[in-house]
């Protein structure tokens, strides 16, 4: 890129159900509050990129109406659970094209209005005509993880214990309780091996940032926290076999990302990451490079992928537990991403975090991996 | 659909089917999905589509019968489910002899099936509509071994 992103506020509203709530002032609780912790004027926003996957149409538009933010560009985004990741990497383009200097980003959805259950899939592909739902995808992918990797149920319901334990500590989170092994395991059974405690929940929420350029950041005074990499990528088309148990695709986007900020795995300190269900914190432990391949339920046994172990995942709570309202759930990564690199993050702050990675893939389409992967890595200084 | 019988008491829905074209052949005791091969690069496929994904020609597919069996990639028991499908229903993914991926039901229950196990290709409910309509499509069982 020709010129340097950084994030210089962020803010979002705790996720959970909030029915109760219109969608818009939902955005707006997210959008001012990622403004003052910018330390800018509504009316110095460039240019807006607004994320949302399941709610509505003009989502940006909607939302900042009602508090004097129209007239700029707006561009809506939806690239299922990747969208407000997408909606960041558009902004980080309009900063690197020299295009805007300082751009709002918000991801948004309301999914406690959709009723409850399953988020309904597109039926214009077979596979939702015969029965399809987004938790049996993933429990299939489990089930063949555990059939080559040796994992348990217990594995799974020790992503989920993993996830409140950190995510506690987390005042935006849906869940604010820790839960044991046993609960998980004896929760509802939602598709053989993932019962209810290894499925996110459904929720309502939306996460904003303001991204600029290094020179403006500076004048603002904000810490420096940078966008080192912004990569997205779709997945590939078969119409024969596809190992469910290596994401092929988080891989490629994973790969793209380290090359693009100059880094490996190892160096990330921390990572949020799309664990929609509990089998998936497994595999893309594996994906992302954190272990071997085969070797993320001994990641997860050794503590290193806790809080206050080598490689922190999800110290948000992640999907499990900070919750997944799909277009917000990017920005609230990065929300919790700067946070931690900031040192910011109270009770569930990471010593020492320098480098933190963001990661997002989903959208059930037939015969791809996932619709998108959007992986960013955020650098502090 | 012309041999359903209707009855004064209680009359039986007329199945649906889907796909509506019913995408499969019977023959020898065995069901056949009905995919398509690009007559330009030899691409098998299902469903069958106006254009090749690997070459891209938008002409010379033709309908091409499918392996009867496969083996069982993965699979899930469903507990919770849109309304029209009554649970528990097992799905899963079938790599069938001829290199074709299909996602599709298969009979259960899920304790009786493993990981690379073979199937063969079959029909039968696979929802009911809420006014009761049946919808028939393909399905895999397992096939002893």
């Amino acid at each position: 890129m020709s010129a340097e992103s950084f994030v210089v506020g962020v803010g979002m509203t705790p996720f959970g159900r909030m029915k109760e709530r219109s969608f818009e002032s939902i955005g707006q609780e997210a959008v001012l509050k990622a403004l003052k912790d910018a330390g800018i004027e509504r009316h110095q926003v460039d240019e807006v990129f607004c994320g949302s996957a399941l709610t509505g149409r003009s989502m940006g538009q909607r939302v900042l109406r009602d508090i004097g933010m129209t007239g700029m560009p707006i561009t809506n985004v939806e690239n299922a659970c990747s969208s407000g990741s997408t909606a960041l990497r558009d902004a980080c383009t309009a900063v690197a094209a020299g295009r805007a200097e300082t751009i709002l980003v918000l991801g948004i959805d309301q999914l406690s209005r959709l009723g409850g259950g399953t988020i309904p899939q597109l039926e214009s592909d077979f596979d939702p005509n015969l029965g399809m739902v987004m938790p049996a995808l993933y429990a299939m992918r489990a089930r063949r993880y555990m059939h080559e990797r040796g994992a348990t149920s217990e594995h799974l319901a020790r992503v989920a214990v993993k996830a409140h334990e950190a995510g506690k500590h987390n005042p935006y989170a849906q869940y604010r309780n820790d839960i044991t092994v046993e609960e998980v395991l004896a929760s509802r059974m939602i598709a053989d091996p993932l019962t209810l405690m290894m499925c996110c929940p459904t929720g309502d929420g939306a996460a904003a940032a303001v991204v600029t350029t290094r020179k403006r950041a500076q004048a603002l005074g904000r810490p420096l926290i940078r966008v080192a990499a912004t990569a997205l990528q779709s997945g590939v088309f078969k119409t024969g076999f596809r190992d469910m148990v290596q994401s092929e695709l988080t891989m490629r986007t994973a790969k793209l990302a380290y090359e693009t900020a100059g880094i490996g795995p190892e160096d990330v300190n921390l990572a949020e990451i799309h664990d929609a269900f509990a089998i998936a914190e497994l595999m893309y432990y594996e994906a992302l490079g954190f272990c071997e391949p085969g070797g993320g339920p001994a990641l997860l046994d050794s503590g290193a992928t806790r809080i206050n172990g080598a490689k922190c995942v999800n110290p948000s709570g992640g999907l499990l537990c900070r919750g997944h309202p799909v277009g917000a759930t990017g920005i609230a990564q990065l929300c919790e991403a700067v946070w931690q690199l900031r040192g910011e993050a109270g009770a569930r702050q990471v010593e020492g975090a320098r480098v933190a990675l963001t990661h997002c893939t989903g959208g059930g389409v037939a015969g791809l991996d996932h619709g998108s992967c959007a992986i960013n890595v955020l650098v502090a200084g | 659909m012309q041999d359903t019988k209707q009855t004064e008491s209680a009359p039986p829905k007329v199945p649906e089917y889907f796909p509506v074209d019913r995408p499969w052949e019977e023959s020898g005791g065995l069901t056949h999905l009905v995919g398509m091969r690009c007559s330009a690069c030899g691409t098998k496929a299902f469903p069958a589509r106006g254009v090749c994904s690997h070459c891209c020609a938008q002409s010379g597919m033709e309908p091409v019968r499918l392996s009867a069996r496969g083996t069982l990639y993965n699979y899930s028991e469903v507990h919770v489910a849109p309304k029209d499908f009554p649970t528990p229903y097992v799905i899963g993914f079938v790599d069938l002899e001829d290199g074709v991926r299909v996602f599709g039901q298969i009979e259960g229950p899920a304790s009786a099936l493993k990981p690379d196990q073979t199937v063969e290709t079959t029909t039968g409910i696979v929802r009911v509509r809420a006014n009761g309509t049946p919808v028939i499509s393909y399905k895999f069982r397992g096939v002893p071994s």
